[in-house]
């Protein structure tokens, strides 16, 4: 688990984008850890998320996902 | 079958949560609401109120009068939101485009959804909608609520948001309409820990299923539709809460194909209640119908005189398949040929009814988005029992989301996936073999092809023995 959530925060500071599909980085994830699965994932990102480390980003009809401090974190006023 | 509730059912009683007196809930009267003119002119939003259907803007007239007439200290956010809400709309309306930007971070801790980020673009001529989220409240099953909850739902809302919602969004869910971020948590924390009541969904997540009352009060119902999506709304909360789909996922039930939900037209996944025995007929009560004793329709169209009922006219010519007749005095049907178009069981309810060996047809790939063309369910598999605890409709939809999950681009539905893929890949994926209910006109979407494996002797074949067979 801490090895897909440290590939996890690789990804998110290093894309090219502040705000990432799920399946994005589960791509990248399994790049790294290709025995990684995508309920992993999903839970470790979940944990992130709950750390406060990763943040949700929500459309209304799509979620992103992004690293909190990176991009767009606060209402966008 | 009564609901056999996961855990004990908190009773709500509106008397130990209520925020607001009557006289604070009645604090206007009609000639002050005929005299009362909001901060901004709105007049193409007067216009609206004038056709001959109610109107979202005398609603939200009467919501702006009764927060004018509030004290300050009785809400937590600015009292003039819904006049706001009302001054942006009439400048969309002047100018032909939105205010509202759309999308953002805001959430409540741990959930991936259910409260979807709202802001104005002018928020210096319009500072109550500065923010203006929307919460998506998981709405009860088949809908049936309890006042004691409903008033207290209205009066957290009108102490904590803008008094605006919305019975229902097209998902299902009740939409509370606009309030600010520090009130989400708060909101978040009274909904569950005081009125026992969850968040939908939104994004990419599953959305809140959604069926029609079912057994509960319809005689039609083939399935326990309340039943159903109570199990599979708490046995995918991760599903719901935690968004990891390429994009969002939808399940509906309806009990019957008459298709109260219309499942049909706007769920993912569509789960809709059929037989697979034959319809029951009693042959007196067909006999009553013919003889006019009992009227068709169950009543419905009696505000007219349509003349003598004519069984041969309005039941067996219209149905689609032409699988019914009469003979010697009696309706027969040929069960085999019935598509469960409904109509004859709807036309004479008291004489058919659904056969009694039930269980669910399974749909895949509708939508219904704004931009792009709308599409229909596709039926996958024909016909499934549908008993607690629906291990075998758990193990189909696991695998058609193990593929979507795996194969599915960013923002694509199931629907658009089996048209990218084709529907015989999907049928692969998900271990059924194609049948003719599948097609939707033959010839004219022939999207099964044999495989080499599957004709005997595979592609080769000796053409001199053809031959020999068969002159040129």
């Amino acid at each position: 688990m801490e090895d897909i959530k440290k590939a996890i925060l690789e990804f998110a500071s290093d894309s090219k984008k502040s705000k990432f599909y799920f399946k994005d980085m589960e791509k990248a994830v399994q790049k790294l850890l290709p025995d990684a699965k995508s309920r992993e994932i999903k839970k470790a990102a979940t944990e992130l998320v709950n750390e406060g480390t990763l943040i949700y980003f929500s459309t209304g009809s799509s979620t992103m996902y992004g690293l909190k401090g990176r991009g767009i974190t606060e209402d966008p006023e | 079958m009564a609901l056999d509730p996961k855990r004990p059912q908190k009773e709500i009683k509106y008397e130990e949560m209520r925020i607001y007196s009557d006289e604070e809930l009645r604090n206007y009267t009609e000639e002050e609401l005929k005299n009362f003119k909001i901060k901004h002119d709105i007049p193409d939003l007067d216009e609206l109120e004038k056709g001959p259907w109610p109107s979202f803007v005398a609603d939200a007239k009467r919501e702006a009068l009764h927060r004018r007439k509030l004290a300050p200290d009785r809400m937590l956010i600015e009292r003039d939101v819904v006049e706001d809400m009302l001054g942006q709309l009439q400048l969309s309306f002047d100018e032909g485009e939105t205010h509202w930007k759309h999308g953002g971070i805001v959430g409540v801790f741990g959930y991936g959804g259910g409260v979807i980020g709202r802001y104005s673009d002018v928020p210096e001529k319009y500072p109550s909608i500065a923010h203006f989220h929307t919460i998506r409240v998981n709405q009860t099953g088949g809908k049936f609520y309890d006042t004691n909850f409903l008033k207290s739902l209205c009066d957290l809302w009108e102490y904590r948001g803008s008094g605006l919602l919305n019975m229902h969004g097209s998902t299902g869910d009740i939409i509370f309409l606009g309030t600010f971020t520090e009130q989400l948590e708060p909101i978040f924390f009274e909904l569950t820990h005081e009125l026992d009541q969850d968040l939908g969904g939104s994004g990419s997540n599953l959305r809140t299923p959604s069926e029609c009352m079912g057994k509960s009060r319809c005689e039609w119902a083939c399935i326990d539709t309340m039943d159903m999506s109570y199990e599979l709304t708490n046995y995918y909360q991760d599903e719901l809460h935690r968004p990891a789909f390429p994009y969002k996922f939808k399940f509906k039930f309806d009990g019957c194909p008459n298709g109260c939900v219309a499942s049909i037209a706007r769920a993912d996944m569509s789960f809709i209640g059929t037989w697979r025995d034959d319809i029951r007929v009693d042959q007196e009560a067909v006999k009553a119908y013919i003889g006019g004793e009992i009227i068709p329709n169950g009543g419905a169209h009696k505000g007219r005189d349509w003349g003598k009922f004519d069984i041969q006219k309005e039941v067996i010519e219209l149905c689609p398949t032409q699988c019914m007749w009469m003979e010697g005095g009696k309706l027969q049907i040929d069960n085999k040929e019935c598509t469960r178009c409904m109509h004859c069981l709807s036309v004479m309810p008291r004489a058919l009814r659904p056969g009694t060996d039930t269980g669910v047809s399974i749909l895949c790939g509708a939508k219904a988005p704004i931009l792009e063309g709308a599409q229909m369910s596709t039926l996958i598999v024909p016909f499934m029992k549908a008993e607690p605890p629906y291990d075998n409709i758990k193990e189909f939809i696991e695998k058609v989301w193990e593929w979507w999950m795996e194969e599915g681009k960013n923002r694509e539905r199931l629907g658009e996936l089996i048209q990218r893929y084709s529907l015989q890949k999907f049928l692969e994926v998900i271990g059924l073999p194609p049948a003719p209910q599948m097609v939707k006109a033959p010839r004219s979407n022939p999207y099964i092809f044999w495989k080499e494996e599957d004709v005997p002797g595979g592609w080769t074949r000796d053409i001199k023995e053809y031959r020999a067979r068969h002159k040129r």
